[in-house]
């Protein structure tokens, strides 16, 4: 358990998080490694297909970042994240996989230490998990 | 007396009927007779509706409706893809036994035409027993089940909420990496997500499985989840799913046709 | 506006799967299935829900045409049949009427096969009459013959359900035959015990709870190891082995060297499994043996048939409800077109044509006297064309250039030959070779009847008509027969066809299309009254006691070298069928499986440097194809393994045509090949 180092994925919009995460790293800010960052243009482009397949492949952890409700600039899209995200928990849970092996969060372009504080946050939580459970699965 | 329907002005009749010694689903044309007539065969004839609907340029078609195929059709009508003005609904209430078989809480459709009306059930057994299961079990059993899966899509063609025929993620190895079968979580997680705001419990999907995975109970648990998430339930002409709504509850502007 | 839905039957595997043809104003729009199906129960395969798709598509075959001046010319029906019978009589006058050889289909109806097998013995007057079956389950027929006096399926697809143990063996079953492979999962939710033997790991093993990985073509080793240990721990059914057959103590001299120590040796099967899996199998109450081409397709095929014969009878688990030997038949009308007598030894209903007094039964309902020696197999065929013996061939619905084994001789052998004609619904490679091509109608293009494993009459129903000018196949070979000048076509339906062949074909005495439109009806069903069979050799064995046979394991005909040190095994995959004609014009399916690859053992691709989806090239003695590496642990270190669907990387291109002398079937399971990265 103690050698455990997860493997994480996260999407991150192009107009705020990311650029949020982009001053977490210009800042020198300490992070853990192992987080794949995957930029996009707007957090309702993560399909939840990609978050689901990610995960049925043996990923351990799935981070969501957009911008704050009311700040996305594509008006609404943060609005379809906010609603996939918790029903893509869901489906998770139902199949037996802990749902916060997937989590939603808002990062402005501004916060570089939010960022920092939700992935180290994130990779704890999903280090004390242990191992995606499909890992050990051959379909 | 189901002809006598067709006095409320329908052009056509989907129904079942008994042919070559098996039971077949039908479209009868008004003047045309229908002997042999069955209702007790489960096929989904709102699949059927909507396989014939985008050939069908004028008219109006009367289907057997039990009361999933009821929700089905306002689900298409809320989307529109079928105009309910030319929808005769025949209701069909269901027998005890096909309630037993589909574990179903909702069995009486608005107008009964034909049948008895019974009363639904409350619980799945199996959703039930495996609620009270830890989560290490749950993944275990669903995963066994999803084992056996041989990728026929008889759950995708035979559903009559399924509608994305010609571009279904499902065939796109980008979402189901495996290049054979059995295929990956994803498929059934993917076509979980993609149920939930959607799926009736008609059923089809369970029965078409040559599998028999338990797909039913999957989509009732999913049910469940949506109830709690979002205080909603597929099934009503007027309620946008929440996956199509802002925070506040406004209707987003449909930019693709995915949902 | 018109909405139809026929039933009908699938085109595709043996399972025989019926559902309906959705017509939608003579749009074929999609598939239905059908809920009352004893066989299917309302299921399908991914094939079955795309059955439609191929049949109205542009490439159809539409017209007739001749090839003149090196190019194939379209020409009218008059023209291309006027050409077949003349140059048919020609070729008979000058070289007589063996010079010429018929291929019947296994994908055409009871009915065509039946037309076919009459116009090659009572036109041209040749038994050279075959078809595909020689390549897939001819072994079945010799080595089932053999045992128990029949050689089809003994028991039903239903059964599989309430059985308590499954063998399966050869046979990737949720993949060849899926709706069959969910019976066994049925079984097994019941509680039945599945056992699976196979060097593949398949979609079915992995579900097993006994799997047995042998290296291929040591089959009988494993059979015979089993035996010995049923017969060591006392598991033999001697009620059954005193009553009901004869030659046990032959078996018994013959497996008593098979020890599991020596059975490891050989096969590579770890002994505490083989015993484990003969105790299971041998103790059940209800066990059924089910197999199909890692069993057959073998120089010594009709011996590993024999040795699974043995193993039902020693157990006593035949003739009886859920039990049996169990070939799982792979086109969807091959067990058909063996009943049919498309074979060059057989009359319909597998009466031999040297039989005098049989042979004078065909002469008096035919009309005319009939040859005596019976003809040429499929894979002899071959051969004689390539040395220039056989002059002629006419095809129905096979695609020789892909299908066969060793397709550079085949090559060679049909561009020997002086005519050659086809009639398919494709262009396909063996068409283009063609002096004549026949454009026919498919599976729902006419009425008709296919028999699928378990002997059970299917219907065809028409329901669009055929492209262009293209003719069911009972029409063209009634046409040609009555353009040879023979009164005995003048058939107006494919129920007339069947009509008379109940007359001369005892098992499907009571066979009708009337009869069969209403129920299920398996053959033996000698008389219209007769209700049909279900069970074979539940009294006795149709030859009387069964016949144990004393087989010993042999090697296969080519093994490795320091050249070539990987077995290459060939056989399916889910997606695709066969030579692809169909499927690969099937949007959906072509989707999911759209190019040739080769699955390599991982250690073996890590030793080789080959890395997942690389490009490398296979050869063998005969060929060499390029194709995509697939590394996986499906397969076991040593062997590879090629499905023989692709045109552009074709398996047979390296496949030994090496023959089991009794039955003719080539050794597709088992060559020799090298792999490069290419």
């Amino acid at each position: 358990m103690t050698d455990f180092s997860p493997t994480i994925l996260a999407f991150c919009c192009n107009w705020c998080s990311y650029a949020g995460a982009d001053l977490a790293g210009v800042s020198r800010l300490q992070m853990p490694p192992n987080v794949h960052v995957v930029r996009v243009m707007c957090s309702a482009s993560v399909k939840p297909e990609y978050v689901l397949k990610a995960i049925s492949q043996g990923v351990d952890g799935v981070l969501v970042l957009g911008c704050h409700i009311g700040d996305c600039h594509y008006m609404t899209g943060n609005h379809r994240t906010a609603k996939r995200m918790p029903l893509v928990q869901r489906v998770l849970r139902e199949v037996g996989i802990d749902e916060r092996r997937l989590r939603l969060d808002w990062v402005s372009a501004s916060e570089g230490e939010k960022f920092q504080k939700v992935v180290i946050e994130f990779v704890d939580e999903v280090t004390k998990l242990g191992p995606n459970p499909m890992r050990g699965v051959k379909f | 007396m189901k002809l006598a329907f067709e006095e409320r002005g329908a052009d056509y009749l989907l129904i079942m009927r008994e042919e070559h010694g098996n039971v077949a689903p039908a479209m009868i044309s008004k003047g045309e007779s229908a002997d042999s007539v069955r209702l007790d065969i489960p096929y989904q004839l709102v699949t059927i509706l909507e396989n014939i609907y985008p050939w069908l340029s004028k008219g109006k078609i009367a289907i057997i409706t039990r009361r999933c195929d009821e929700k089905a059709l306002a689900e298409l009508v809320k989307r529109k893809y079928v105009d309910e003005k030319r929808i005769v609904k025949i209701g069909l209430a269901c027998s005890e036994e096909q309630i037993k078989k589909c574990r179903c809480n909702d069995p009486v459709p608005s107008n009964v035409a034909v049948g008895e009306p019974h009363e639904g059930m409350k619980d799945d057994e199996l959703a039930l027993a495996l609620s009270k299961r830890s989560p290490e079990d749950r993944f275990s059993f669903w995963v066994d089940q999803y084992k056996k899966c041989n990728k026929c899509f008889g759950c995708t063609l035979n559903c009559p909420v399924c509608f994305c025929d010609d571009d279904c993620v499902l065939e796109d190895r980008t979402f189901v990496a495996e290049p054979s079968v059995p295929p990956g979580l994803s498929f059934h997680m993917i076509r979980s997500f993609h149920m939930a705001d959607k799926c009736i419990e008609c059923g089809e999907c369970e029965r078409a499985c040559p599998a028999e995975i338990p797909l039913l109970t999957m989509r009732k648990l999913l049910a469940k989840d949506m109830k709690e998430v979002f205080g909603f339930a597929p099934g009503d002409e007027k309620t946008v799913s929440p996956l199509n709504t802002t925070l506040e509850g406004e209707q987003l502007e449909d930019e693709c046709d995915e949902c | 506006m018109s909405v139809r839905h026929v039933l009908t039957t699938c085109p595709y595997c043996g399972t025989g799967c019926n559902f309906y043809l959705q017509v939608i104003d003579g749009r074929l729009t999609g598939v239905v299935p059908c809920k009352t199906d004893e066989i299917s129960l309302g299921r399908l395969c991914i094939k079955g829900y795309n059955a439609h798709a191929f049949v109205q598509h542009a490439d159809r075959l539409r017209h007739p045409m001749i090839r003149e001046n090196g190019q194939l010319r379209k020409a009218t029906w008059d023209q291309a049949l006027d050409k077949i019978v003349g140059e048919l009589k020609r070729i008979r006058e000058k070289h007589g009427p063996d010079s010429i050889a018929l291929l019947a289909s296994a994908k055409c109806t009871n009915e065509e096969n039946y037309v076919f097998q009459k116009l090659a013995r009572a036109v041209i007057g040749t038994n050279n009459i075959d078809h595909c079956a020689r390549l897939c389950h001819a072994s079945t027929i010799t080595g089932l013959v053999h045992s128990f006096g029949s050689g089809a399926m003994t028991n039903t697809i239903p059964e599989f359900d309430d059985a308590d143990c499954i063998l399966v063996t050869g046979s990737n079953t949720l993949e060849a035959h899926p709706i069959i492979g969910s019976r066994m999962l049925r079984a097994k939710e019941k509680g039945a015990k599945l056992i699976v033997v196979d060097p593949r790991d398949t979609p079915l093993s992995r579900i097993s709870h006994i799997f047995l990985r042998q290296r291929p073509g040591t089959d009988i080793a494993w059979i015979n190891g089993m035996l010995k240990v049923i017969i060591d721990e006392k598991l033999v059914n001697d009620d059954f082995v005193k009553s009901r057959t004869t030659a046990f103590e032959e078996l018994e001299e013959a497996v008593k060297d098979y020890t599991p120590e020596k059975v490891e040796l050989i096969t590579g099967i770890p002994k505490e499994k083989l015993v484990e899996a003969a105790r299971i199998y041998a103790k059940a109450d209800k066990a059924m043996l089910a197999y199909a081409m890692g069993i057959t397709q073998h120089s010594n095929g009709t011996n590993v048939v024999k040795a699974i014969a043995n193993l039902a009878m020693a157990t006593g688990h035949i003739g009886r409800e859920s039990t049996g030997v169990n070939p799982l038949r792979g086109q969807c009308n091959v067990q058909g077109a063996c009943d049919s007598g498309a074979l060059p030894d057989l009359y319909p209903g597998y009466q031999r044509v040297d039989d005098e007094a049989v042979r004078a039964k065909f002469e008096k309902a035919w009309g005319i006297s009939l040859p005596a020696k019976p003809g040429l197999t499929l894979t002899c065929a071959t051969k004689e064309a390539a040395i220039g013996k056989l002059k002629a061939m006419v095809i129905f619905g096979e695609n020789i250039m892909i299908s066969d084994p060793d397709i550079g001789h085949v090559e060679e052998a049909v561009k020997e030959l002086e005519f050659l004609v086809v009639s398919d619904i494709f262009m396909t490679g063996t068409a283009q070779l063609a002096d004549v091509v026949l454009p026919a109608a498919c599976y729902a293009e006419k009425d008709g009847t296919f028999t699928n494993t378990d002997r059970a009459l299917r219907m065809l129903r028409k329901a669009i008509d055929a492209p262009g000018e293209a003719k069911a196949d009972w029409v063209i070979a009634c046409e040609l027969g009555k353009k040879f000048g023979s009164n005995g076509f003048e058939f107006s339906s494919p129920a007339e066809i069947m009509a008379e062949m109940a007359t001369v074909t005892p098992i499907y005495g009571g066979i009708s299309h009337e009869k069969i439109d209403r129920g299920v009806v398996r053959w033996p069903c000698p008389t219209k009254e007769h209700p049909g069979t279900r069970i074979l050799h539940a009294q006795e064995f149709t030859r009387g006691p069964g016949m144990f046979a004393p087989v010993q394991h042999a090697p296969a005909a080519e093994t490795t070298s320091d050249e070539y040190p990987f077995i290459l095994t060939t056989g399916r995959n889910l997606f695709q069928y066969h030579t692809g004609t169909m499927t690969r014009r099937s949007p959906k399916l072509e989707r999911e499986a759209p190019e040739p690859y080769v699955e390599i053992n991982r250690g073996d691709a890590t030793r080789l440097g080959i890395n997942d989806g690389d490009r490398v090239t296979v050869t063998s003695r005969r060929g060499s194809i390029a194709l995509k590496a697939r590394i996986t642990q499906r397969i076991i270190p040593g062997t590879i393994f090629i499905p023989f669907h692709y045109a552009e990387a074709a398996a047979n291109r390296l496949t030994n045509a090496a023959l089991d002398p009794v039955s003719n079937i080539p050794e597709l399971k088992v060559c020799a090949a090298k792999v490069a990265k290419a």
